[in-house]
């Protein structure tokens, strides 16, 4: 491989990749704004100049492609200058109010101020505002604190595929928008929030809600369809307050979408069940797991029963389901796997846009087909009972029985016509492994413990076939 | 007789060399009839259609043709440089978005010899193997726009342009643009991307306008004094045009735009080289209005470091003014007299640098507008003592730090002027107001 010099080490690079990725891999840290991995480069921000012998002015390491015995200087004088210079530029109209900035702490401005920037102001002239404009549900804007990177612009065009976010007026005036101020358009509008290297653009759904430095991150993966989009859980006290994609070039390249960056607010509903109920005197109610459980062999002791999975259970859940629950207490009964309406085996599942969404809406349907699970499509004649296992995401389908006992994640409304209910956790209460529509194995990762009242699926079942009749 | 009084044929003036274009400029050399008859018009572009695009590139390299809207890059050269072959359609531009204060030659060439501006661009393209054509005009420019587009139907309807020129089956055609208004869609790459419809912003560089210039095609942007030279080139040999100059690498004529405290303000028409701009002012403008003293001179347009008084007997030429740390830009000179505010001056200038800077980039987006308002304090008597090192900090750290230029020409007047000049911004900061008011 060809080398070039940059700081005094002798670097080996892959021809094609900028100075700044050639740099990091050797632990040399070229400070940025606007160039992003995954959008193109307009070398705008000018925080990464640096020297190279030989080239009179100052070069941005992001448009640079190295050259073999190239030498590199990133902390020579006049680098050093430029990053002082430049993060003064970037201060002296930004209202810095890091104290009331939900981004302070992941802050690249404020990071890269306190590394390469200067304490002192040197500006006596007044700053410059402007008066900030609705950008619908998802983003709030602050235009003041915003450094002009035009990486959601970027984003907005090479990857969301939509125009929306413009630069109008000019020089010093400049203003990041919306076209005529509309509100975003977009279904991956959080990626904004994840870009902006300031607190320009924050999400409505975190703002305010805990500083960053509180929070605990958990590598996970997300279930909202059958990418499985690798993300970080962030949470605090038992409580997620967000989630961030995590990068991974062959799934989800940076991003996100807002279906799945929120999909996490399911777990903490109020209208989740979180404590084992059964029909007891013809009406649903509340009750303990011994009598939860009862109600529901009862229920299950049917003629022919069936058993509906959902797609949104790990491969371990499911495998556990097959080989151990189901020959033991439902020798030869039917069961299926269900998630996402119309797509009843992997065939259906396709690309739902373009960007990252697919047509399955649950994560695991390509990898319970792969355990032999059938798609549900409808119940085999003469059902009489349904047991309906899933993790929280997969759509019910709509059964005409009275017989019906769930395991799992449930609103109060969807259980409304159950027998009984013994209530599971979700994908961020366990761990476990999802396939993806690539066939690549990933895992959820536990970020919260459950509620008190609901259990993971293996101790369900351990109860179910443990439990004596009238123990309690 | 007083230097007033002297009447414009002094034998003077009547020792000047032939002149390319400037006895040309009336309105009756407007029309293709003119051209073609007292012009030996599109003679070389016939001539040029018969020759190989290699021979006519090398004709104009030997004629040492330097760009004529600031940069000064030879333009043989930069049509050297566009590949043979390209998947994509090649474009051949003309610059006309003559936008730098104190520069005001390309109006006139195209409000006059129109013609002159198409065939060069007709030659060019033949060169670089280009069919279609665009003029960025400046918005400003209407009456020129009008101008233009009557020369291309004359020209179109005599065969000139268009689809299979003169029998030889090299079709042309060119598409005026009109600019909407922005300095800075003059810097070609931001021209480009005005063109296409986008945002007149700099492109980052590489990829080079002749690799991947207008719709991803491989592009020639030229300046319309350039262009104008260009049939000359063809017609008489390049080498006969080198020996216009006077001195090394800088071949034919140059306009001359002196603006400002002079007693004759205008276009001057000379070999390159062969005037100092003390000659200019003094020879040629007929010294300073009301006579009094020369107080400074922006030798090229309002980008350029000024030069004092003592510094004038400079050769008006690209490389001597690099020598001296200015630049002869688009030999706009603007000059100034002892009577005049430089902190006002430059407090104007900076302005208009700050109203057109684009906004990408940090140094020039932010720093444009501080070195504004340092200066607008100033010059306001509201000026602190350590005002003069902060505005130089301030202009030196804009100062080859980005994108484009723009910057730079912001940051070159600021740091000569404070330097040059410092005594004038300590009167202001002392006096609390401009002791000029």
């Amino acid at each position: 491989m060809p080398t070039c010099v940059i700081d005094g080490r002798e670097v080996e690079f892959v021809p094609g990749q900028n100075l700044i990725e050639v740099a990091k891999k050797v632990g040399v840290e070229i400070p940025y704004y606007c160039y992003h991995p995954g959008l193109s480069v307009v070398a705008q921000c000018r925080m990464c100049s640096v020297e190279i012998e030989n080239v009179p002015k100052l070069q941005p390491a992001c448009a640079t492609l190295p050259k073999s015995g190239m030498v590199v200087k990133t902390r020579s004088p006049r680098a050093v200058q430029n990053q002082k210079a430049v993060s003064e530029y970037l201060l002296i109209n930004h209202p810095l109010d890091c104290p009331i900035c939900d981004k302070s702490g992941e802050c690249d401005l404020q990071d890269y101020s306190f590394e390469y920037g200067d304490p002192h102001t040197r500006m006596t002239e007044e700053r410059r505002t402007y008066v900030d404009l609705d950008m619908g549900p998802v983003i709030v804007k602050n235009m003041n604190r915003c450094i002009h990177c035009t990486r959601c612009i970027r984003f907005g065009i090479e990857v969301a595929g939509i125009h929306e976010m413009v630069a109008t007026e000019r020089g010093n005036w400049t203003e990041i928008s919306t076209i005529d101020g509309r509100p975003l358009e977009t279904d991956y509008a959080g990626n904004y929030a994840d870009i902006c290297p300031t607190g320009s653009l924050l999400l409505k759904d975190f703002r305010f809600k805990r500083r960053v430095w509180f929070l605990k991150k958990t590598p996970t993966t997300c279930e909202a369809c059958a990418r499985g989009c690798n993300m970080e859980i962030h949470q605090d006290g038992n409580v997620i307050y967000r989630c961030v994609p995590r990068e991974n070039l062959e799934v989800n390249k940076y991003w996100l979408c807002d279906e799945g960056r929120f999909n996490f607010h399911y777990i903490h509903d109020k209208d989740r069940v979180v404590a084992p109920m059964a029909r007891l005197s013809g009406k649903l109610e509340v009750t303990n797991w011994d009598r939860a459980i009862e109600a529901a062999r009862e229920t299950m002791n049917a003629k022919k029963p069936a058993i509906l999975v959902g797609s949104d259970l790990t491969q371990q859940e499911a495998v556990l389901l097959r080989d151990e629950f189901l020959p033991r207490k439902f020798p030869g009964a039917p069961f299926f796997h269900f998630g996402t309406p119309e797509i009843i085996s992997s065939k259906d599942d396709g690309p739902a846009d373009k960007i990252l969404k697919r047509k399955s809406r649950t994560a695991n349907l390509h990898g319970l087909e792969k355990l032999g699970y059938n798609g549900f499509e409808k119940l085999p004649a003469g059902t009489d009972a349904v047991l309906i296992v899933r993790g929280g995401r997969a759509v019910l389908p709509e059964l005409k029985l009275s017989k019906i006992v769930g395991i799992g994640v449930f609103k109060r409304k969807e259980v409304e016509s159950f027998a009984a209910v013994l209530p599971g956790v979700t994908f961020a209460e366990k761990d476990g492994t999802v396939v993806n529509f690539q066939g690549r194995e990933q895992t959820f990762r536990r970020a919260v413990a459950p509620p008190d009242g609901c259990k993971g699926l293996p101790e369900v079942l351990m109860t179910w076939i443990n439990h004596k009749e009238g123990a309690r | 007789m007083s230097e007033q009084e002297r009447p414009p044929e002094q034998p003077f003036e009547d020792s000047q060399p032939e002149t390319l274009f400037i006895q040309h400029f009336c309105e009756e050399a407007r029309p293709l009839s003119y051209y073609l008859k007292n012009m030996s018009g599109y003679s070389a572009l016939k001539k040029a259609l018969g020759m190989s695009s290699d021979e006519v590139i090398n004709e104009v390299k030997k004629a040492h043709i330097r760009g004529r809207g600031g940069a000064g890059f030879p333009a043989g050269v930069k049509w050297s440089l566009i590949p043979k072959e390209s998947a994509k359609a090649k474009y051949f531009i003309c610059n006309a978005d003559e936008s730098e204060p104190g520069t005001f030659k390309d109006r006139d060439l195209m409000r006059y010899t129109p013609h002159l501006v198409l065939e060069g661009m007709a030659i060019g393209a033949y060169a670089i193997g280009a069919h279609t054509g665009y003029i960025y005009i400046r918005g400003e420019y209407v009456r020129e726009t009008g101008i233009l587009q009557a020369a291309i139907l004359e020209a179109e309807k005599a065969g000139y342009l268009g689809k299979n020129i003169m029998g030889t089956g090299f079709d042309f055609e060119i598409t005026i643009h009109r600019g909407a208004g922005a300095y800075i869609c003059g810097e070609e790459t931001a021209l480009l991307n005005s063109l296409e419809g986008r945002r007149g912003e700099p492109r980052v560089k590489p990829p080079y306008p002749a690799i991947a210039g207008a719709f991803g095609g491989p592009t020639v942007v030229n300046n319309v004094e350039t262009l104008a030279g260009v049939p000359f080139v063809l017609n008489r040999g390049g080498d006969w045009y080198a020996k216009l100059g006077r001195i090394t690498n800088s071949g034919g004529t140059r306009i001359y735009e002196v603006s400002g405290h002079v007693k004759k303000p205008g276009l001057y028409e000379l070999d390159s080289g062969s005037v100092t701009v003390r000659q200019l002012i003094y020879d040629y403008c007929h010294g300073i209005l009301d006579d009094k003293k020369l107080k400074a001179v922006i030798p090229g347009g309002s980008s350029a470091p000024v030069l004092r008084a003592d510094e004038i007997d400079v050769v008006a030429d690209i490389d001597p003014m690099l020598k001296i740390g200015s630049m002869l830009g688009s030999a706009g000179m603007i000059v100034v007299s002892e009577d005049y505010c430089l902190v006002r001056l430059l407090a104007r200038i900076v302005r208009f640098y700050a109203h057109e800077s684009c906004g990408q980039c940090t140094p020039c987006r932010e720093g444009t507008k501080w070195a504004q308002d340092i200066l607008d304090r100033i010059e306001g008597g509201r000026g602190h003592q350590q005002d003069l090192g902060l505005i130089l900090q301030v202009a030196d750290n804009m100062n080859a730090k980005s994108l484009c230029a723009l910057a730079d020409a912001a940051a070159g007047p600021i740091i000569s002027f404070v330097t040059k000049f410092r005594a004038d911004f300590e009167a202001h900061i002392r006096g609390g107001k401009c002791p000029h008011a």
